[in-house]
């Protein structure tokens, strides 16, 4: 029962948070963007033109006015219309969510399928050639940029031979480069913090009692140490799927995958306000979700942390 | 008795002939990656005397050159790019923008960062709450796209790039350090204090910073290569530094339409982004081995 209402609250919080950040960018577009300039030709434009057209967007009022029409259509589930396409903001936004989620999660798999088994069995034979063969590949992972892994990718393997395509979204071989490409940072990072999680908890004195009471290794390892090593690497979870989330804006870029990422930056560039308004609702709506799963998964892999503290 | 002190005679010896080489190997592992810092450092410093030429200089006669070593002239080194500009001049003139940007905010944001993540883990109630609320607010930003959007709205500078970095990398050495201070705070030592009356600001500064001070540096070490390779993909996505500065992110996006036809204009910068990123990860590594007591002992 407490548990669920620290949940609830956790999620009013999470709302909050979301408040929070759209107004950020709200403020921060008005003040810098001039989504006019865009929409009219350079040339034979008089003023009165200019405000017709930030009559018709509404822009012509002053900024806290604005913002409470805003806030008061926001509340009823509308985000405006864009300036530059046809339709709700919020619906052009939908459009692109399947893609970025379908590439982040891609992502993930590719990070902690990696990452963690690589981390435990590096940890386990620790100086070995295995060892170092591990960390090599976690270093070169972490020191290579990944929109530079990501055309380099492109070049060999799908211009020199043609085995990927080298843009767009159509179908599974399409998904594979992006999918790497944004894994790979976070798969290095899995890897060296399980190594050395668990590289400090085998050398504990819970780890002795429990090879003492005579458990087998392969318990010792994945009920007891298994389990301490992942907190920390849980907390990075959180922050790795915000790496990977922004990191998808970049590898959309690079392999024109039709995602929120590269809707984003065409629209901040364009001055679209509505749609760079709801776009960054709902990618902080996801982050914010992914880091409260990970504050209530610390309840069930540290039991010492208290529910008070979650 | 007898038999404990022929033990004691022997093994020495037997430590040493095992222990040597190793030494050996780790340290003889570490002159690649410390020469390369160095060599990015007195890159950055000295970007003027190492390369005297202006990185912004174009040739058009002279576009697209072979680098020295692959049929090309020892006039433009590392060969030349789409409008002629030495490559060489361009990665030592770039070492410095990168060495500038991690030097204010890898420092910066782990200060600034640990801090509050020590206050908000020892402090839990109220005040924690209230920091790791913002926490939430500052990681729930989608980074890349606030990035541009600053970028594209403060303009192009390298200090706009700093400001972005830092805001962008410090959250996240609050989360993980507040993390292992929840979990610190219940053991039996800090308990111990507390019963002894220790002050909240002692057991912060003498129990609990010197226990996650190992996070910190992992994270440290974790973060070099990330803040390098940040500035490069904010260049990438054309709101770095000003175009008329030569970054290695602005090279590499510039070289994308001519990597079939030439491509040491790519490969120069990404592979100077790489070696520089990959020697601050081994360097990292050295470090925290040296600074964490109990792999010490492990050898």
């Amino acid at each position: 029962m407490q548990f669920i209402s620290l949940v609830l609250i956790r999620l009013i919080q999470t709302i909050f948070v979301i408040w929070v950040v759209v107004s950020i960018v709200f403020v921060v577009a008005r003040i810098f963007g001039n989504p006019e300039a865009a929409l009219l030709p350079p040339f034979d434009t008089t003023e009165a033109d200019y405000e017709k057209v930030r009559e018709r967007l509404g822009i012509d009022k002053p900024l806290y006015t604005q913002y409470g029409i805003f806030l008061s259509d926001a509340v009823q589930g509308d985000l405006g219309y864009s300036f530059i396409r046809a339709g709700a903001a919020i619906d052009i936004v939908a459009d692109k969510i399947l893609p970025t989620v379908k590439l982040t999660a891609a992502g993930l798999v590719v990070a902690i399928g990696l990452g963690i088994p690589l981390g435990i069995l590096a940890a386990l034979t620790r100086g070995s050639a295995y060892d170092w063969l591990a960390r090599l590949i976690a270093v070169f992972g972490q020191a290579t940029p990944s929109f530079w892994l990501g055309l380099m990718l492109i070049f060999f393997l799908a211009v020199r031979v043609d085995w990927f395509p080298t843009a767009g979204a159509e179908g599974f071989r399409a998904l594979v480069l992006p999918a790497v490409s944004l894994g790979l940072l976070s798969a290095a990072g899995f890897m060296r913090l399980t190594r050395s999680g668990m590289i400090d908890v085998m050398n504990t004195d819970f780890i002795r009692t429990a090879r003492a009471k005579g458990l087998n290794e392969r318990t010792v390892i994945v009920r007891h140490a298994l389990r301490h090593a992942m907190i920390p690497v849980a907390t990075i979870l959180g922050l790795e799927l915000g790496t990977l989330i922004a990191g998808s804006v970049i590898i959309e870029v690079v392999f024109s995958w039709p995602g929120l990422g590269r809707l984003m930056i065409e629209s901040i560039l364009k001055d679209d306000f509505p749609t760079v308004q709801a776009g960054v609702a709902v990618i902080a709506l996801s982050i914010a979700m992914g880091n409260l799963l990970v504050d209530i998964s610390y309840r069930f892999i540290d039991p010492r942390i208290q529910a008070a503290e979650l | 008795m007898s038999e404990r002190i022929a033990d004691t005679a022997i093994e020495p010896r037997r430590r040493w002939r095992i222990r040597r080489p190793r030494r050996i190997r780790r340290s003889l592992l570490l002159v690649p990656p410390l020469t390369i810092m160095l060599v990015f450092f007195v890159f950055g410093i000295f970007a003027d005397i190492i390369a005297p030429g202006d990185p912004g200089d174009t040739n058009v006669l002279n576009k697209l050159a072979r680098p020295a070593f692959d049929g090309g002239t020892t006039e433009s080194l590392l060969g030349t790019d789409h409008i002629g500009r030495d490559i060489w001049t361009r990665i030592v003139h770039g070492a410095r923008i990168s060495l500038i940007v991690v030097a204010i905010v890898v420092p910066g944001a782990a200060l600034f960062g640990s801090t509050v993540g020590v206050i908000a883990g020892w402090r839990s109630g109220k005040m924690g709450q209230v920091l790791m609320r913002y926490v939430d607010v500052q990681l729930a930003l989608p980074a890349v796209v606030f990035a541009v959007l600053l970028g594209a709205s403060l303009g192009a500078s390298i200090w706009n790039v700093v400001l972005i970095l830092l805001f962008w990398t410090w959250a996240g050495y609050a989360r993980l350090v507040r993390a292992e201070v929840l979990s610190l705070k219940e053991r039996e030592f800090v308990i111990a204090s507390l019963a002894a009356g220790g002050s909240g600001f002692w057991i912060m500064r003498k129990q609990l910073l010197p226990n996650v001070f190992n996070t910190i540096v992992v994270i440290m070490t974790l973060q070099v290569p990330v803040v390098i390779v940040a500035e490069a993909s904010l260049s990438f996505l054309g709101v770095g530094a000003p175009v008329e500065q030569a970054t290695w992110g602005r090279m590499i996006t510039e070289a994308r339409n001519y990597l079939t036809q030439a491509w040491w204009v790519m490969w120069m910068p990404g592979l100077a982004l790489m070696l520089v990123a990959l020697s601050g990860n081994l360097v990292g590594d050295w470090l925290r081995d040296l600074l964490d007591p109990r792999l010490r002992n492990l050898g």
